[in-house]
């Protein structure tokens, strides 16, 4: 026998889609082989990475958080060109979790506005993040696609639920990219993408998110769903799968009981913030490894590391 | 496991419509049926020029860079017993897509079509006979082994041999049915690939039956592993059923909309 | 696994010259492919195809044993390179280095690291499973550094990394019997190193510069006749390290050559520089990706938290989905006044519901049953969640005696349930719970109130 190393060429590549305009406007995608498997095929674009900010002050984030932010998050503009002035993620993830009906319940209009005042304030593409209240989701995107035309943003997400009003504002009465939201179930990823293209939505303008879970908490259903999209986007060919995947990380890691237990209530456990830091990290790495594109994080050190992952798993 | 395969039978020469356009070279009524075979969500076109002694390097050489061109060049079966037209045809053939399959080699004068494969890194289909139908399995895979010897020693890989067991009209043949699908099993026993021409399998019967036996006997045969087949893709039901198989194989992934895609 | 007839007749002369018997290669190809006919029987095949045809009824990826007693894993004999193809069999192993050049100081608080923490997680333990022992400078300190983690009662698998062959000859005195991995033979020292392991079968660490090294290395020590082999991946950067580990694993499974069949070791703790987080997101990475030993410059619960719950996840079994205890587990503090939520032992579903119920900080009691495993709805569907198997676990638990809140809320997708139980338990209210889990913070805090304005 002689060494040989093994090659696996898949005839299926990932849609390229740009987020944002000028010259931060982001690419993801165009990868036909697996995550930084470059010795079986193309990687395509960079894998992405983005931050997440809120429309309200951010009272149930860790205190090192809060206090980072303590001067700017009153002002959600603010809080978007501090975080492109000091950490420079690729993207600015812009959730709306004042909006949620089960909380302050802010108006679309109101919503808008900061929307805006955020698009106006920065360079960076944005993703816009809904309150998971599908009702209110499709009426705050439909407002927010409106007043955010031209910017081409994000709009997270599209689920079951709400595609039809979400899809015709975000991709066809105005010119922003969907996502694509499904809860770790593979069928209905590919249905939802096939329902939004029966719309009319372009496949250039939609991409994925396929669920997510912190590590411990079920990641494994997160990493065979990504795993068996993947191997059927790139080695069945199946152009209904062939969207570029972002995970919305930040949202599952910072809820879990490693990350918001004290160091009162577990003092064995040391430090809180490392901890939260920790599950990030893990399952940003995680899901990269398993095929997404692009991961929404919330603490610096995260984004810091995560990039790093990536350059030297690209070098 | 691999989708199942699909070649569009409907430009053959035994169509007055093609057999006139093809004489004429009128481009027209060709690209029509073409596109409707590729919407219906055909794989590769049978490109059948018939026999063109004559002009055949010249049909071959048009029809493919027609389809080609007009269609992100879609992949093709040349089909002809004409060798010459069917080097012509490679010669201008655009592998983006897929390699050109030759239609067709048996075991009997045309063997030599598995040569032409191998001296052009073509894939070929392969039938499994001599002269008229093999008498029994024994038989027939004398014959699929003789191929598929001369094949692998030419240096093809046995992956671009499509083996066609031939299957039986059920009208008159009934009792061979059960035959062709063991055949199909042993093949894929063996690892290698199959395909046919499955409406065979309903001549003679009534227009509105042939769908609903063409559809039982595909969905019987893919589970007897046949990997492609060539067919009328315009035959919905015919389509659903394989579809659906690929679903129930697990070749595709399920969604509610398969249907659609 | 086994070869095809295909695959045979490739390795056959294909000259069809019926010394064997058949009229054809393949007609004799197809029959050993069957097992009727040995290959022996071709008197024209090459050596090579007779070992690759031998090698191919052996598993693609050889299962190693590392450690005895109550510290003995097993490594490698994995047979598919995506865990929802079939399921990863066994979990990597956390290793955590020690060196004798570290000062005393450092030792000793690594292995207090390694003592803390000690948990269980979902029945499993959760710890180091093997100390990495670096030979650096001095043969004296290394055999201290030895001696001192056998006094130290860790339950423990010992890594000697070490290539002087004479050092090691000492080592291995101190600790023989507990059949430890040796890390260290190259392309310079194999012969020797297989002399030292292969009286006591000792799992052999291998080393080599590049992948294609390391490859004439294994088939080196194939021709000693070893084959108790772990592979280093190397570790002159991440990118080569990921490259090489997905690479042994797919040519021994997808291509099949046993050269590559053996489990692999990882160096996180070089490879991130000192770098915490970065230690975690490579040690992420080959959970996920193929490290059957990850080596890790120190244990604390910052590290162990994700690495140690994402290994649980990714070694689960895809058709034995993970359960936890069917038990009462009190939440926020829960005592005998406050309300019981029942919910089924399919681990996921627990892990949503808990967590939602710790985020609400309203105490709750959270009856687990034994549901089989399964979600809420196939739990009940299957029978295995109904009216009285709640009713009888709440009173085999003791909570229907010593219990004063009688509320019982049940997960909202069973509603039906509620008469059921209402009849099976006399004097508990059966209150309907939320469909969604994340529902239940909002839920939970109108319950408080409500009970508090009464």
């Amino acid at each position: 026998m002689v060494f040989k190393k093994s090659v696996q060429k898949f005839s299926g590549k990932i849609n390229e889609v740009v987020i944002g305009t000028g010259e931060k406007a982001i690419k993801l995608g165009g990868e036909n082989a697996m995550p930084f498997y470059d010795f079986d095929g193309n990687l395509g674009e960079r894998p992405k990475v983005g931050m997440e900010i809120l429309d309200i002050f951010p009272d149930n984030w860790i205190e090192p958080l809060k206090e980072m932010y303590k001067d700017v998050a009153d002002d959600t503009a603010k809080w978007a060109q501090f975080v492109e002035e000091n950490f420079n993620p690729d993207f600015i993830c812009l959730r709306f979790e004042g909006a949620d009906p089960n909380g302050l319940d802010k108006s679309v209009e109101e919503c808008a506005d900061i929307a805006k005042e955020v698009a106006e304030s920065i360079e960076l593409p944005l993703v816009i993040a809904g309150t998971n209240n599908h009702e209110k989701d499709a009426k705050l995107f439909e407002k927010i696609a409106e007043t955010l035309d031209g910017y081409n943003v994000l709009l997270l997400s599209a689920v079951e639920e709400n595609y039809k009003s979400v899809g015709a504002a975000g991709g066809l009465a105005y010119n922003h990219k969907v996502g694509a939201e499904s809860s770790v179930d593979i069928n209905l990823a590919k249905q939802l993408n096939i329902l939004l293209t029966q719309l009319g939505v372009k496949p250039e303008d939609m991409v994925m998110n396929v669920g997510c879970a912190a590590v411990g908490y079920g990641f494994e259903y997160v990493a065979s769903t990504m795993d068996r999209i993947r191997l059927a986007a790139c080695g069945q060919n199946d152009k209904t799968l062939q969207l570029p995947i972002i995970t919305p990380v930040s949202f599952e890691t910072w809820t879990v009981k490693e990350s918001i237990a004290s160091e009162n209530e577990m003092p064995e456990w040391g430090n809180q913030e490392d901890r939260g830091i920790a599950m990030e990290v893990s399952t940003a790495s995680s899901v990269l490894a398993s095929g997404a594109n692009a991961v929404i994080l919330r603490h610096p050190t995260s984004v810091e590391t995560i990039n790093m992952f990536i350059k030297e798993l690209l070098s | 496991m691999e989708k199942f395969m699909i070649i569009g039978e409907r430009i053959h020469c035994i169509s007055p419509t093609i057999r006139k356009a093809l004489a004429e070279r009128n481009p027209e009524p060709i690209l029509k049926r073409a596109k409707e075979q590729i919407e219906a969500g055909a794989d590769y076109l049978d490109l059948n020029i018939g026999p063109a002694e004559k002009d055949g390097e010249e049909i071959m050489t048009w029809a493919v860079e027609l389809l080609q061109k007009e269609f992100d060049n879609i992949p093709l079966a040349l089909d002809t017993v004409n060798k010459k037209a069917i080097e012509a045809g490679i010669k201008v053939y655009n592998r983006a897509k897929g390699k050109p399959i030759i239609n067709s080699a048996d075991a009997g004068d045309r063997i030599e079509m598995i040569d032409l494969a191998a001296a052009n890194d073509a894939m070929v289909i392969a039938l499994c006979s001599k002269q008229g139908i093999p008498r029994d399995n024994d038989e027939r895979m004398a014959y699929c082994t003789e191929l598929l010897e001369r094949a692998m020693t030419l240096g093809l890989e046995p992956t671009d041999v499509l083996f066609d067991p031939l299957f039986l009209v059920i009208k008159g043949m009934q009792d061979k049915q059960t035959e062709v699908l063991e055949a199909i099993s042993m093949m894929k026993e063996m690892g290698l690939k199959t395909t046919g021409g499955l409406s065979n399998v309903s001549n003679g019967a009534p227009k509105e039956i042939r769908p609903v036996l063409d559809s039982a006997v595909v969905a019987m045969a893919m589970q007897s592993g046949l990997t492609s087949a060539i067919v009328n893709p315009c035959d919905t039901r015919l389509m659903e059923t394989i579809k659906a198989c690929d679903i129930v194989k697990g070749s595709v992934l399920y969604a509610d909309s398969f249907l659609d895609l | 696994m086994s070869l095809t007839g295909l695959d045979i007749f490739k390795l056959t002369p294909k000259k069809n010259c019926k010394d064997c018997g058949f009229p054809t290669c393949l007609a004799f190809s197809m029959k050993v492919a069957t097992g009727a006919v040995e290959i022996e029987k071709c008197p024209h095949m090459s050596d090579e195809a007779v070992s690759k045809l031998a090698d191919a009824t052996a598993p693609p990826m050889k299962t190693i044993t590392i450690g005895k007693g109550e510290n003995e894993y097993k490594l490698g004999g994995e047979t598919v390179l995506f865990r929802h193809e079939k399921t990863f069999v066994n979990r990597n192993r956390f290793a955590l280095l020690l060196s004798d050049s570290m000062t005393d100081e450092e030792i000793e608080s690594k292995i207090t690291s390694i003592k803390k923490v000690n948990y269980v997680r979902i029945g499993e333990e959760m710890r180091v499973e093997i100390v990495a022992l670096k030979y650096e400078k001095s043969r004296e300190k290394y055999l201290d550094l030895i001696r001192k983690i056998k006094e130290s009662n860790l339950n423990i698998v010992y890594m000697l990394i070490c290539e002087d062959v004479e050092v090691l000859k000492d080592a291995l005195e101190l600790v023989k019997n507990e059949k430890p991995i040796v890390y260290g033979a190259t392309k310079e020292n194999y012969e020797e190193m297989v002399d030292l392991v292969k009286g006591d079968e000792l799992p052999l660490g291998i080393k080599a510069n590049n992948l294609e090294e390391l490859y004439s290395l294994v088939a080196d020590i194939h021709k000693l006749d070893y084959k108790e082999l772990i592979l280093d991946a190397g570790s002159s950067s991440i990118k080569e390290a990921f490259d090489n580990t997905v690479q042994i694993r797919r040519i021994a499974l997808k291509e099949e050559d046993r050269t590559f069949g053996y489990p692999s070791i990882v160096f996180a703790n070089e490879l991130s520089k000192g770098n915490k987080f970065m230690e975690i997101a490579l040690t992420s990475l080959f959970i996920l990706k193929y490290g059957s030993i990850i080596v890790l410059g120190d244990i604390d619960y910052t590290r162990a938290l994700p690495l140690f719950a994402l290994r649980q996840n990714i070694f689960t079994d895809p058709q034995r989905p993970m359960r936890v205890e069917p038990k009462v587990y009190p939440i926020n503090n829960a005592d005998e006044n406050s309300p019981v939520l029942v919910t089924v032992d399919f681990a996921l579903t627990y892990f949503i519901v808990s967590g939602e119920v710790e985020r609400s900080k309203v105490p709750v009691k959270l009856a687990i049953p034994d549901a089989g495993g399964y979600s809420v709805l196939t739990a009940w569907a299957a029978g295995k969640l109904s009216g009285s198997s709640i009713a009888k676990f709440i009173k085999e638990s003791g909570l229907d005696e010593n219990h004063n809140c009688k509320k019982l809320i049940i997960p909202g997708k069973v509603a039906v349930l509620k008469g059921d139980i209402e009849d099976n338990l006399p004097g508990w209210e059966v209150i309907v719970g939320t469909d969604e889990a994340m529902h239940l913070p909002k839920f939970l805090k109108e319950l408080q109130q409500e009970a508090t304005a009464v």
